[in-house]
This record gives structure tokens, C-alpha cells and sequence, in this order.
């Protein structure tokens, strides 16, 4: 069945069974790089992975509308899904795309509160309740530590995983000052030898699903990790 | 005479609902002279607005047709096509975008970009319109232009630079700042009449100088000797900022935003001006037709008045002297007396009578040139049908005609009505491609089908007014589909040889599911097993078969049916046989082909202030609805979802109480979806209850 073989192949599930072999304990995750090298793409396939698994997914876009989200999990499932047949993609789309749900904000509105507020509304009317949040768009250099202390809190709190996307200018993950909230912290790169490779390193991972230093290949084309 | 093809506008008004376009249109024949009074949308005088020309319009205080008409505003020729702002009648919209060079896109300034004002804006960039924007109603508590611009950047993604600036807002509005040549304009006398200048308020100099500020650094983008100008200092001509404007207009890349208050009669007039200034003339507008003598080549369109005809009937509305047939010329000259070719049916057709419309009233004319929209009598055609000389055959591409998911049966009160209603139904079904009827021959019910609930509410309402056939209506039925979802052999024999002349016939195959399309027949028969000439009855007896499906009843599609066996009687195999042993195949291999039931899946997009924004997405959720998504804006919110078109009725009620009036939403077709399994049999069940009824 489709569905099977997508969740085997993700290598991304990595992130799921810690070393241990228990289930890995939610997290604060964050995906950097600089412009244009998948992070979007990288927050989808882990929402993805989790939507195969029939886990919840609010997938929360600062400043992208929700058509342009939502085709690009269109165009990663097609991609992670090439042989399968159209129908068999399109039924596997129709049966987890209820388990996503696309929430825009202006950067401006962003924050706890509001986010708190709009997720107790949809927990407490049992709507849709999410394991996972991936936060996309999020301006990094402009908002204050405070902000990601709040999430910090409110992850622990509603004990789940939260997964970030930031954009970085330099090559060093140190232009990001608030790397000690987050358990873990992936970067793409580009291959040195500038032939288009484009790998995702893990940078930090307490936990202890993934060594860090891991190093996994994205496919530049279609952004989607190979492993 | 040849008309100055430079100075004519085909301009369309198009928007969100109650954004006040009719108002607008009113104001405008008012100032162009074709009416002497104002009469309100609802207002208290009860004679409504020119434009909403059919009665329930005037009832209910919107527009349902687009009424084409035509004035004259210092020395060009505009038509104007008033475009209803529901959803339900889109096609209306598109059908009047397709024959338009230009638009005007009405938004509230309170209200907004509304979700209808992006369908709108959509359809406007598919047909490639060029368009101005008229921010209405700055003289409503909470009007804020500012707003409504940046919403029209990040909404509709459109590069709109204000033209303008209010002095004054809400009530105190009492003209604008033209930021072309900086000077104030005030409205006044009665009806704002009377155009007064003057310099610009001292309080407004500085908010009007950063925003020319704005418009130059914009237009100069089109122009290079603008550019220039504003480089090398000192007063920037106004004709110069005028064309650049124009040029990022007509190429798609601009939008001029204006300001104003139809009701209270402030800004129509520049909007007549800008209209002149910067939509496009016919001629500078490309328009493509399909040669059908040259296998459907596209050919670009002359504008040239001696070139062969060619001319689009667009619209269709059935008066006192007979059908009125709404066209507009895109080459060649319309005349009295000539004699032109339906392109769809190939008849000849001589046309009689030519006029010019102004809503109800017309003018006689005689010849029509390219870019003209004017009305013909008496011709047959329906809507989208293109005209032409004897000399060629074209036809304008064909527009996108989506299909009905909503139907319901209806019936006449007694016999007088029973004629009455196949009158309208006829004009009715010419008139809107998306509107369609049929008998349902077991229970003898004529079915009306559409787009929505509201748009069967409005033809039944017609059919009484216009027609005066009141009808009794069912209640309203979701057009469910049925198809397969595996493959399935079937090998069926049909026999009966007692007595009297045999029928004997085997079918052999599979059918399985198909991907596009809705039926497709594939002939593997190899050695004659079954004979040449039955072949074609075994498609028949499929295709019969498709139109019930043995689930629930409703058609079946996405069925591909494989012959490659069978068996035939030298006596006793016949065309029915066949036909009759394709039935039972089909039977036999339906069952075993995992058959569903299929429903539409609308896209609902409920917009609505944000303290109600759990409230609204629990009774999205409560009709098996799916949130794809929500965006927050302010305080107001935009839930994005998919809800099954069976769960949707009555929602304007409930989302009105639920929500004190303050929210609204839009439906739209998405796709067919599978009745999940826990509820199919309920939903056969209820349907098998309601026939049973009958």
C-alpha cells in the first residue's frame, strides 16, 4: 500500500524512535539555511510524515497564503509518491489532508496568546487536535528571544513537538542566537564542490534520536530528503 | 460614417455584492445624461435603480443580469455592462468579461477585498481585462481606503497605486485629491453636480505629496521619458504621468486605485474621466477566433469596420417584441438588413431590427462597428453563438461552462402554467449555459438543474414574474454520482429460445475504473467471436446502462468497459440481444467493481469577524466539513474549507444567527468525493425513501 511505503522510505522518521527504541518525546525543532534551499520543503515532509502516521498537523504560515501552502504539499507528495499511479496518490492525499490543517498570519499578529487562543478553540470543540506544529516564515532577525521563550513554554506545556523554519545569510548557524531553545537543530547546505548537492546536517539533536553530525542528501529538483 | 474606434469603451463593472455597483452605474447615467432622476437601489420612491432592470432585482436589491448599456462621456462612446456580484452567477460575470476591453473593480471601503472580489479578480485576469479600481462608500463609519489598497496587493496580487486622496472620510467625505495634477476636487449641489477646484488643503499637502511621491515612482516604471522628467527636476507634465499610468494598465502591470462615494455622489466623475484615460479602446485590445475552415486555427481579429463580420451573441433576454440577442462586433460592420451566419447551427439569419440599450429604454440604430455592443431582435441563436459574414466561418473561443451540481424537480400548478413554464424554461436554458432541465422519465418530474441554491431560487421566481408560471418546487437534490473503484470481469449470457424467434447473446470482459473521462468503450474481440455488427449494441447496452447506476440510481462515470469474449447464434443473435447481454454484463460486473457513491465537494469560504472565528469553523466541522485553512487579517478572519454540497443547505441561516448577522460566504464547485463508508447507507437509504415518496 502507498501510504506503507511512503512512511518506510521517509528517512526523516529518523526523528521518531529515539536510540533507545521508544517513541521520541515531542520536540522544539528548527530547520535553518539560507534563501531558497528547501526549509519549507523540509517542514512539510516531517508534517507529512506525521499525517501518514494519522497524527495531526497544523502547519502555521507567517505571511505565505493558504493556497500557496498547500501546494506545496501537493507538489512533495506527488514527488515522494513517483511511480504510484494518480488515483492511488490522489486517495492517500484525500485520506491525510485531514489531518493538516494551514493557518496564516501576519508576521505582525504573530503570538502566543493569539495561537493558544485559536488552537483551545478547535482542542476544546474537537475540531482537530494537533501533535505537531510546523511555523514557517517566521522572521528571525526581527523578532525578539521572548517570542521563542513563549513557545518554548507553551510546547512543554501542551507537549508538542514544534518544528521552525529560519533563514540564515551566513554559512554559520551561529548568526541565530537562540539555538539553546530549540532540541533540535538541522541545516541545509550546499555541497562545496558547487555541483547543486544539497545536504541536511544535523547540527543538534538532545533527544537522542539522531547522532549529531548525521548528514542526509536533498534532491535539489524536488527538495524532497533521500537519506 | 466611420466611427473614431479610438473613442469608444467597453467597460464592465464588476464586484463583490452590495458594493454598491448598481448605485455607481446609476450615478454615472445620470451624469451622462441618460436619466434626469436618481433612483436608490432600495430606495424609498420604489421606482429602484435604472440598471436593475427585472423586477425581483428590484426587490431584492441586487443585480441578477447583467443589462448592457450605453452612454457618452465627453465625446467617447462607453458601454457599460452592470455584472451581478453573486457566486451563484459566475457565468454571468465571465460571459460579460469575455466581450469587455476594460474594467472597473468595485470594493467597499469597509468591507474590503471580500472573498467574491477575488473569484472576480480571477476571472478578470483569465480573460486578460485591464482594470481600474473604485474604493466605494468612503462615506461609511469605519471607510478606510488605506486598507482596502494594501488588500488589494496581498489579496488579489495586484500592483494597485492610489490616484487619490479623500479630503475629508465617513461622513465629513466631500471630495478628493487628484494626485496627477494636484488639485482638490470637491462634489457639490444636490447630486454633486457641480465640480469645483481648488488647492489642495494645506492639512492634506503633505499626505498628497508623499503619495504622488508613490504614483511617479510607480508610472515611471512605463516610461522612460517620465523617468527622465522626474529626474531632471521641476514640474512632471500631467499627460506625461497620464500615459505611463495607461500604459501599466493596459499591460496588466498596474492598477489605478480611485476613491469615492457613489450614494453620496463624490468621485463618479473622475471615474468617468479615469475610464477614458486609462482603459483600453477596442482596437488596442487583441481578440482571438477559431477559424473552423482551417481546423480551429486561431486568428487574431482585425478591428478593421470593412473587414468580413465577425460577432459574439453574449447575452439573451426575452422582451416584449420577442428575443433580444445582446452582441458585441469584434471586426466587420453590423447594418440593417444584412444578412449574416450562425456559426453553431449554420443558419442564415437577416438582421431586422439594431439597437442601441440603456437598460430598458433603446435607440434605433443602423450600423454597428468593431467594438460595438449592441442588441438584435428577433434572432434565434443561443448564448455564446458567434456571428458572421457568408465569407468565412469563426467562432470566438469557447468559454468555460461548469457543471451543475445542485437540482431540484419542479411542478406547475395546472395546465395554463405547464405551457408558460416550457416557455421559460426554453428562453431560460439559452439564456444561462449553466442552468439546465430535463424530464425525469420514471417519475414524470421536470428537473431544473444549476449552480446553487439561490440561483434555482431566482429562475423559479422568474418563471412566476416573466412568465407568469408558478411552479411548485421540490426541495433541493444534490446531484450524487456513481462510479467503480477496481477492476471487474464479467461474462454474461443472454438467452431466451422458447418459443416464437430466439435472442441469444454473450458478453465477455472488465470494466475498471477510469481516470479522465466518463465512459470509454474498448473493442478486444478477436476471431469473430462475437460478429462485427453487434459490437456497436454492446456499447449501446453499456451506455444505457451508465445513465442508472445499480448502487442508488445516479448516473455512473469514470467507467471504462473491455470486451474480449463472447458468443453468438447464427438465428437467434440480434442488435437487442446484445444490447440486453451488455446490460447484464454490465450488471454482473458492477457489483463486483466496488461502486460508490460520489458527491460534490464544495469550496465554502466563510469570511467573518475574528471573535467568531470558533464559532464558525464548529459549524463548518458539524456538516463534514474539512478546514483546509484560515487566514487572520485584523480582526477579520477567512476560513478556507471543503464541505459536502448535501450539508450546505440552510448554511446562510445558521452562519447568520451564529454569527449576529456579521459573517457571509461564498460556494463554489470543487470536485466529486467518495460518501464515506459510515454513511453511505444512510444517504442511499434517505434517497430510496425520498423516491419511494414520490
Amino acid at each position: 500500500m502507498l501510504k506503507d511505503e511512503l512512511i518506510a522510505n521517509n528517512p526523516l522518521g529518523v526523528f521518531k524512535k529515539a536510540a533507545n527504541g521508544n517513541d521520541a518525546p515531542p520536540r522544539m525543532g528548527l530547520v535553518i539555511s539560507r534563501p531558497g534551499l528547501g526549509k519549507t520543503a523540509i517542514l512539510v515532509q516531517i508534517a507529512l510524515d506525521n499525517m501518514l502516521h494519522d497524527r495531526q498537523v497544523m502547519h502555521i504560515s507567517v505571511g505565505q497564503n493558504i493556497g500557496k501552502t498547500k501546494s506545496w504539499y501537493d507538489d512533495i507528495m506527488a514527488d515522494i509518491a513517483t511511480g504510484a499511479s494518480q488515483e492511488e496518490i490522489m486517495a492517500v492525499k484525500d485520506e491525510i489532508s485531514r489531518n493538516r490543517m494551514i493557518m496564516t498570519f501576519n508576521a505582525a499578529t504573530f503570538n502566543r496568546p493569539k495561537l493558544e487562543e485559536r488552537l483551545n478553540d478547535l482542542i476544546q470543540q474537537d475540531i482537530f487536535k494537533p501533535v505537531c506544529l510546523v511555523i514557517d516564515g517566521l522572521d528571525f532577525a526581527k523578532i525578539d528571544r521572548r517570542l521563542l521563550e513563549d513557545m518554548r513554554d507553551m510546547q512543554r506545556a501542551s507537549k508538542l513537538s514544534i518544528w521552525f523554519s529560519a533563514v540564515i545569510h551566513r554559512e554559520t548557524p551561529g548568526e541565530i542566537a537562540d539555538l539553546d531553545l530549540f532540541d533540535t537543530v538541522l541545516s541545509l547546505d550546499p555541497d562545496d564542490q558547487g555541483d547543486g548537492k544539497i545536504f541536511l546536517n544535523t547540527i543538534k539533536d538532545s533527544t537522542g534520536c539522531v547522532e549529531e553530525g548525521k548528514i542526509m542528501r536533498l534532491d535539489p529538483t524536488s527538495m524532497v530528503v533521500w537519506g | 460614417m466611420k466611427r473614431d474606434l479610438e473613442k469608444v469603451r467597453n467597460i464592465g463593472i464588476s464586484a463583490h455584492i452590495d458594493s454598491g455597483k448598481t448605485t455607481l452605474t446609476e450615478r454615472i447615467l445620470f451624469y451622462t445624461d441618460k436619466i434626469h432622476a436618481i433612483h436608490e437601489v432600495r430606495g424609498k420612491d420604489g421606482v429602484g435603480a435604472t440598471m436593475d432592470s427585472m423586477e425581483l432585482e428590484k426587490e431584492r436589491g441586487i443585480t441578477i443580469q447583467s443589462a448592457a448599456t450605453y452612454c457618452n462621456w465627453d465625446g467617447y462612446d462607453v458601454n457599460i455592462i452592470d455584472t451581478p456580484g453573486h457566486v451563484d452567477f459566475t457565468i454571468e460575470v465571465e460571459r460579460a468579461l469575455r466581450v469587455l476591453d476594460g474594467a472597473v473593480l468595485i470594493l467597499c471601503s469597509v468591507g474590503g477585498v471580500q472573498s467574491q472580489s477575488i473569484t472576480v479578480n480571477r476571472q478578470m485576469t483569465r480573460y486578460k481585462v485591464p482594470r481600474i479600481v473604485f474604493i466605494n462608500k468612503c462615506d461609511r463609519t469605519g471607510a478606510n481606503p488605506d486598507r482596502v489598497t494594501g488588500q488589494i496587493r496581498e489579496k488579489l496580487k495586484l500592483n494597485a497605486v492610489p490616484m487619490q486622496i479623500p479630503i475629508g472620510l465617513e461622513g465629513d467625505l466631500v471630495g478628493v485629491v487628484d494626485l496627477v495634477k494636484m488639485r482638490a476636487i470637491y462634489y457639490e449641489g444636490d447630486n454633486g453636480e457641480i465640480i469645483r477646484e481648488d488647492d489642495i488643503p494645506v492639512e492634506l499637502q503633505a499626505q498628497a505629496d508623499e503619495k504622488r511621491e508613490e504614483l511617479l515612482d510607480a508610472a515611471s516604471m512605463f516610461s522612460d521619458d517620465l523617468m527622465e522628467s522626474i529626474l531632471d527636476g521641476g514640474d512632471v507634465p500631467t499627460d506625461l504621468i497620464m500615459s505611463a499610468v495607461r500604459r501599466g494598465t493596459l499591460a496588466l502591470e498596474m492598477v489605478p486605485v480611485f476613491i469615492g462615494s457613489a450614494y453620496k455622489n463624490k468621485g463618479v466623475q473622475a471615474l468617468l474621466d479615469s475610464v477614458i484615460s486609462y482603459l483600453p479602446a477596442p482596437k488596442e485590445i487583441e481578440n482571438i477566433a477559431l477559424d473552423l475552415n482551417n481546423n480551429e486555427e486561431e486568428k487574431v481579429l482585425s478591428n478593421d469596420p470593412d473587414a468580413p463580420l465577425v460577432c459574439l451573441a453574449f447575452k439573451l433576454e426575452d422582451g416584449r417584441y420577442g428575443q433580444l440577442t445582446y452582441v458585441r462586433t469584434y471586426q466587420g460592420t453590423l447594418q440593417k438588413g444584412d444578412v449574416i451566419i450562425n456559426n453553431r447551427t449554420g443558419k442564415k439569419v437577416k438582421i431586422g431590427r439594431l439597437v442601441r440599450m440603456h437598460s430598458n429604454e433603446m435607440e434605433e440604430i443602423d450600423v454597428a462597428g468593431p467594438g460595438d455592443i449592441v442588441a438584435l431582435f428577433g434572432v434565434d441563436c443561443a448564448s455564446g453563438d458567434t456571428f458572421t459574414s457568408a465569407d468565412i466561418c469563426m467562432s470566438m473561443s469557447s468559454m468555460h461552462v461548469p457543471a451543475p451540481v445542485i437540482s431540484l424537480a419542479i411542478k406547475p400548478v395546472d395546465n395554463k402554467t405547464s405551457d408558460n413554464m416550457s416557455k421559460a424554461l426554453n428562453r431560460f436554458t439559452k439564456e444561462d449555459p449553466t442552468f439546465r432541465t430535463f424530464v425525469d422519465h420514471e417519475t414524470g418530474d421536470t428537473i431544473v438543474s444549476g449552480m446553487g441554491e439561490l440561483h434555482l431560487e431566482v429562475y423559479i421566481e422568474r418563471m412566476k414574474r416573466e412568465y407568469d408560471a408558478e411552479v411548485v418546487a421540490g426541495a433541493p437534490q444534490v446531484a450524487y454520482r456513481e462510479t467503480i473503484t477496481k477492476k471487474a470481469e464479467f461474462n454474461y449470457t443472454h438467452k431466451k429460445q422458447t418459443g416464437g424467434s430466439g435472442q441469444f447473446g454473450r458478453v465477455g470482459g472488465y470494466m475498471e475504473p477510469l481516470e479522465e473521462g466518463e465512459y470509454e468503450f474498448v473493442d478486444k474481440i478477436v476471431g469473430g467471436v462475437i460478429p462485427r455488427e453487434f459490437i456497436s449494441s454492446c456499447d449501446k447496452g453499456f451506455t444505457a446502462s451508465l445513465n442508472k447506476g445499480a448502487l442508488a440510481g445516479f448516473p455512473v462515470t469514470g467507467v471504462r468497459c473491455v470486451i474480449n469474449d463472447g458468443a453468438s447464434h447464427s438465428v437467434d443473435s440480434s442488435d437487442v440481444a446484445f444490447q440486453l447481454a451488455a446490460k447484464g454484463a454490465f450488471k454482473e460486473g458492477y457489483f463486483k467493481a466496488g461502486p460508490v457513491l460520489m458527491e460534490p465537494i464544495m469550496k465554502v469560504v466563510v469570511e467573518g469577524p475574528t471573535e467568531f472565528q470558533g464559532g464558525i469553523m464548529g459549524s463548518i466541522n458539524q456538516r463534514r466539513g474539512m478546514i483546509i485553512g484560515t487566514l487572520e487579517e485584523g480582526d477579520y478572519t477567512v476560513i478556507e474549507s471543503e464541505v459536502p454540497l448535501s450539508e450546505m443547505f440552510g448554511y446562510s441561516t445558521v452562519l447568520r444567527s451564529l454569527t449576529q448577522g456579521k459573517a457571509e460566504f461564498t460556494m463554489e464547485f470543487a470536485r466529486y468525493n467518495p460518501v464515506p463508508k459510515g454513511i453511505v447507507d444512510d444517504v442511499i437509504a434517505e434517497i430510496k425513501k425520498r423516491r419511494d415518496k414520490k
